[in-house]
């Protein structure tokens, strides 16, 4: 698939000073200006929303909520239906989308043919059944990460997904389609950092992770994170995120995983942990650490990138550059907007925000909360990729006859699909997750075979 | 009437009919293949833009006379030809000059100039086809005069161009060309598309390679 030349994009100092020249000029301008390609990064936003494709959503709880939330402001979205087995999830999220057929059975989605994709974000254990269903029925996939929770259902999935190629299957890492990442991603692999040294993200959150329900056997799906057999705990189901991040932005899978899990303070019958330490060991002596807890709030959620020459952090949209006083100036961090932490002063590295000046001038629009998020661009990728396949696939049918089948094939492995997680990331995440979560349950390191990563 | 000139229309007829019969029986068509190639350029106040596609539709039947292989003797002269080839306006992406993708939002743009809604499709409409110049060698093109009709936008104009044509072995074609039109004979406004005084020129370059083939007959069923 083409999507996966997101990360095979292979930067190098070259490419990252053609585009500084530009933003040089920018900065003098007024603000930052370091792009992404907007073609291949979401970060070019249509202002028509001619285009529309009908979606399904399936699953309907927290995040299925904040998807239809997220939805209702991508230009390319129309949700059509939504799906959940538990009626009052179904009731909540229909004022949502309020022109969506509702049903407790996904396969009555499958069987419309005028939806043509479906994001499926149910428990992680549901993810297979539902997923190659629906590549069977010919839907274009977004399914949640991760997208299994055990390796053998994720090879599964991503070996169905490879072999739909007239389909977009897209996995639910939503930080590999946003442009901010995408901006940051040459910048660090080009040397800015200088040598690397090692990453951390953390998750810190005081809240149970419990959903309650008058009925013991619907607490009891709801609850499915709070089970080892269903979940991958904190590390799978949230930690995921950064550590695709860390291997998308180092560009090696890990070598090696140790973890360590507490149930500290949520001790009502669980059987994951409610705090975990996970150190991911990557080549050349690089590390990560991943510390998440259900028990402290403090410093909330966010990522940093340590090399030799200055420090990156990302928290939420942003990220900022810490440099160390020995290393080399860059030209256009004189003009650029800084922030002071404590004792330390942060250069904002921000995609698109000249960009984003001139989009917005003169206009009184207020945007949405949801049309910046990773989680927007990740949806309004996929959408637009699904767009481009099957619009490809009708045009070579009018073109070339339906009967050329072959033809047809050629033509739509020729559409340049947007950078967003396939499915090789998919599975590879999955991959790290389980063996994190077993490293954590089991307290032991565990040497990842690079067979391991390999679909094949 | 009488019947001697009943009879004798009736022959007339006949031998019409039959001699219509030979004529498309002697009519070869091919049709659009994967593999074709159609970009336009253009210019503008601070750059040269190019988009393309790589989808041709529709058919190509020519009559006696035309060099179906390569190197095939043929006589300059006119070749009894039909051809409506095609490409969907949404099919064509706005691309940088080493074909990365350009930009969503050049592409809404350009939809909406060409009105592609409306008018899915930039068609041509083949009226004449004279080969000027055969084929110097069995790997060479041989060179046609092109004159029809192309409709941008709902707009039909004429136009003529020179089109190569080079058999490739196999009953297949590759039909290349290319001319250059106004946006505005077509009513195509010029774009402006950041509204920050970026104009698009009015003059635009069509290259195009087109493949075609002959469809093999269907399979008849096997003999019991």
């Amino acid at each position: 698939m083409k999507e996966h030349e997101s990360n095979g994009l292979d930067f190098n100092r070259r490419d990252f000073l053609k585009n500084s020249s530009l933003a040089t000029l920018m900065t003098v301008l007024g603000g930052v200006e370091l792009l992404g390609h907007p073609g291949t990064a979401a970060g070019a936003e249509s202002k028509s929303d001619s285009t529309k494709m009908k979606v399904a959503v399936i699953g309907l709880g927290t995040w299925g909520r904040e998807i239809l939330n997220t939805l209702a402001v991508v230009p390319q979205a129309e949700v059509a239906a939504v799906c959940d087995t538990y009626p009052a999830s179904v009731r909540r999220a229909s004022t949502l989308a309020p022109a969506a057929v509702q049903t407790a059975d996904y396969k009555t989605i499958l069987d419309n043919k005028d939806i043509k994709a479906v994001v499926i974000a149910t428990p992680t254990h549901q993810h297979k059944e539902i997923t190659l269903a629906a590549l069977k029925a010919g839907k274009h996939v977004y399914c949640e990460a991760p997208i299994a929770h055990t390796i053998d259902d994720a090879r599964v999935i991503a070996l169905a997904a490879k072999a739909a190629k007239q389909q977009v299957f897209q996995a639910g890492l939503q930080f590999r389609a946003d442009p901010q990442r995408h901006f940051l991603v040459p910048f660090i692999r080009s040397g800015a950092i200088g040598a690397w040294l090692s990453a951390r993200a953390q998750f810190h959150k005081k809240q149970s992770w419990r959903a309650t329900s008058p009925k013991p056997e619907r607490e009891k799906e709801l609850n499915w994170r709070l089970s080892k057999e269903t979940s991958l705990g904190l590390v799978g189901e949230l930690g995921i995120h950064p550590i695709d991040q860390a291997v998308w932005f180092i560009n090696a899978q890990p070598v090696a995983v140790s973890g360590f899990g507490n149930l500290a303070l949520w001790k009502d019958g669980r059987d994951v942990p409610d705090t975990i330490q996970t150190v991911l060991e990557f080549p050349n002596g690089v590390v990560m650490n991943y510390d998440a807890t259900l028990a402290n709030s403090f410093d909330g959620e966010y990522a940093m990138f340590y090399g030799t020459d200055s420090a990156v952090m990302l928290r939420e949209n942003k990220a900022w550059l810490f440099k160390e006083v020995d290393s080399p100036l860059l030209g256009w961090e004189v003009y650029a907007s800084k922030e002071v932490f404590y004792k330390e002063t942060g250069i904002v590295l921000k995609a698109n925000a000249s960009k984003s000046v001139a989009a917005n001038a003169g206009t009184q629009t207020q945007e949405s909360p949801f049309a910046s998020t990773p989680l927007f661009y990740a949806l309004q990728v996929f959408l637009k990729n699904s767009i481009d396949v099957t619009d490809k696939a009708e045009d070579a049918a009018t073109s070339l006859g339906p009967d050329d089948a072959e033809g047809i094939a050629a033509e739509v492995a020729k559409v340049q699909r947007r950078a967003a997680a396939g499915f090789v990331e998919g599975f590879q995440s999955a991959v790290t997750a389980v063996k994190a979560n077993e490293a954590i349950i089991t307290g032991q390191r565990i040497v990842l075979k690079p067979e391991w990563y390999e679909l094949d | 009437m009488n019947t001697r000139t009943i009879i004798a229309t009736k022959v007339s007829l006949l031998l019409l009919a039959a001699l219509s019969v030979q004529a498309a029986d002697q009519m070869t068509k091919y049709y659009a293949r994967s593999g074709s190639k159609m970009r336009i350029e253009g210019t503008s106040t601070i750059h040269d833009w190019q988009v393309e596609g790589t989808l041709i539709g529709g058919y190509l039947e020519v009559g006696p006379g035309f060099p179906s292989e390569p190197g095939q003797a043929a006589t300059a002269g006119k070749i009894d030809a039909h051809a409506e080839p095609f490409i969907m306006v949404r099919s064509l992406k706005s691309i940088e000059k080493d074909g990365k993708p350009y930009s969503d939002r050049m592409d809404e743009v350009m939809y909406e100039h060409l009105k592609a809604q409306q008018n899915p499709k930039i068609a041509f409409h083949l009226t004449e086809l004279t080969l000027k110049e055969p084929a110097k060698s069995k790997d060479d093109p041989y060179v046609f005069e092109a004159k029809g009709q192309i409709a941008v936008a709902g707009v039909t104009n004429d136009v003529t161009m020179p089109v190569s044509i080079l058999p490739l072995g196999d009953k297949k074609l590759k039909v290349s060309g290319k001319t250059s039109l106004k946006m505005t004979d077509f009513k195509v406004e010029p774009p402006n598309p950041l509204g920050l005084g970026i104009k698009t020129g009015d003059d635009i370059k069509i290259i195009f390679d087109w493949m075609v083939g002959q469809r093999n007959p269907p399979a008849t069923a096997a003999a019991k």
